[in-house]
């Protein structure tokens, strides 16, 4: 999986790319962990992540209450795949999707 | 002005300091009861008295005072409430928070039956050593200081009564002081009826909660209030619990208060006609769920897939399923030309378990 950041201000925008599964979680966890500090506005821009599994969720899981106490945390253009993971485990309407 | 203003004057210049620390004190504990309350008021506003002001006072009347000690209002504090009875319980916590001068101070809510007017509750007190004590400075314990409890609409009426800019009643020609005193009068049924309505939904709430707790559902309108209550004793979780058991999955909390605008654009009217969905159709949603997960890396669910599915099912078995199912996306996860596929999606899952 690949991670890009592109930090403007407090504004951050994530873009993945490839699967968030058990083996790639970890690494965008540690990545979020050292770079949410100060952040208001986090954009996890989806369009090229293909899969996502139950251990992406968690991170994203985390990664929302984390932001919900300093701003706000954005899912966009996330695929049909993702999305109906989203739907099926009722995350939906616990992440903000745009 | 003469010497014996002057020298009140003085000695109010050389205590000035000790007036901002009893400013402060006094701010503190006035906000600490208002905590321990658990109360929301308007405002808690305090001052210390302006040396300019401090001079017109005693150029009008200077003679009253033999020294500062009798000027009772140098530092003043104000507490401005929503309802009527919160003045009376912050009253009854400040009576024994600080040393009342019981002969100073004045109920002037307690009007004649034909009069009407200003309404506030004026304490003159101290602040007991309990509370505060500098043996350096024990005029801060000695100070009489003043608090006003009012609340909010009485405020209002004070504040436009005193911005008519006569200094007192008698000043005020007579067809402007009936105006007044009329004013006075609607605020004063105003503050009864918030009162009332406080009351009454603080009386609603309790009989809502002894409805759900005897499982009168049916009995009980879906609204706010209520189904709060309701998803306070988890309707919803054991089919929850079913659904996430087929893959040892483990339940994450939710906002579930986001389904009330859903049920209540599926026509739910009480919570008895949500407990005969949940009833009718928890078969069907667990199956829906079952078949959506199995199999699949997912170990992790909302705890709000049961309500979810239970919603989806009782949508495919009513008629237009496929634009309904696409509104109800629309309604919970705000509107996105894809939830048209979503609806899609589900009716053919749906089919392929053979729930339509």
């Amino acid at each position: 999986m690949e991670i890009k950041k592109q930090k403007e201000g407090t504004n951050l925008t994530i873009n993945l790319a490839g699967r968030l599964d058990t083996t790639t979680a970890p690494q965008l966890d540690n990545e979020l962990k050292s770079v949410l500090d100060g952040i208001q506005n986090l954009v996890m821009d989806f369009e090229e992540l293909e899969y996502i599994s139950s251990a992406g969720l968690r991170v994203l899981l985390g990664t929302e209450k984390v932001m919900k106490k300093q701003g706000q945390m954005v899912i966009r253009n996330a695929n049909d795949t993702i999305m109906e993971v989203f739907e099926i485990t009722g995350f939906a309407d616990i992440l903000t999707i745009e | 002005m003469d010497l014996h203003c002057q020298m009140i004057i003085d000695e109010y210049l050389e205590n000035r300091e000790s007036f901002d620390k009893i400013k402060e004190i006094l701010v503190e504990e006035l906000n600490k009861i208002i905590k321990e309350l658990g109360l929301y008021v308007v405002a808690v506003e305090a001052r210390v008295k302006e040396e300019k002001s401090l001079s017109g006072k005693l150029e009008l009347k200077g003679y009253k005072y033999a020294s500062l000690a009798d000027i009772t209002d140098i530092v003043g504090a104000r507490v401005v409430t929503f309802y009527i009875d919160d003045v009376d319980r912050i009253s009854a916590l400040l009576e024994k928070r600080f040393i009342i001068d019981w002969e100073n101070s004045v109920d002037k809510r307690k009007l004649s039956n034909n009069e009407f007017g200003y309404m506030s509750l004026h304490y003159i007190c101290q602040i007991p050593e309990s509370l505060y004590y500098d043996p350096e400075h024990p005029e801060i314990n000695e100070t009489k200081i003043e608090v006003q409890l009012r609340t909010a609409l009485q405020h209002v009426w004070a504040t436009i009564n005193h911005d008519t800019g006569y200094k007192s009643d008698i000043e005020i020609p007579a067809k402007f002081k009936r105006g007044l005193n009329r004013l006075a009068g609607l605020l004063e049924i105003a503050d009864d009826e918030f009162k009332t309505i406080s009351d009454s939904i603080d009386m609603y709430r309790s009989e809502v909660a002894g409805l759900i707790k005897d499982s009168r559902f049916e009995d009980i309108e879906l609204n706010g209030d209520s189904f709060k209550d309701y998803i306070a004793i988890k309707p919803f979780e054991s089919l929850s619990k079913k659904i996430a058991d087929v893959n040892h999955a483990e339940l994450t909390e939710s906002n579930m208060q986001r389904f009330l605008n859903v049920l209540k654009w599926l026509e739910f009217e009480n919570l008895g006609q949500i407990e005969d969905m949940r009833k009718d159709y928890e078969e069907d949603a667990y199956r829906l769920g079952k078949h959506q997960i199995v199999g699949r890396d997912i170990d992790i669910l909302s705890e709000s897939i049961g309500l979810q599915n239970l919603c989806i099912i009782y949508i495919l078995k009513h008629e237009g399923r496929e634009q309904k199912l696409k509104q109800f996306f629309d309604k919970l996860n705000g509107e996105k030309p894809r939830n048209i596929k979503s609806a899609e999606r589900i009716i053919k899952e749906a089919k392929e378990i053979n729930i339509i």
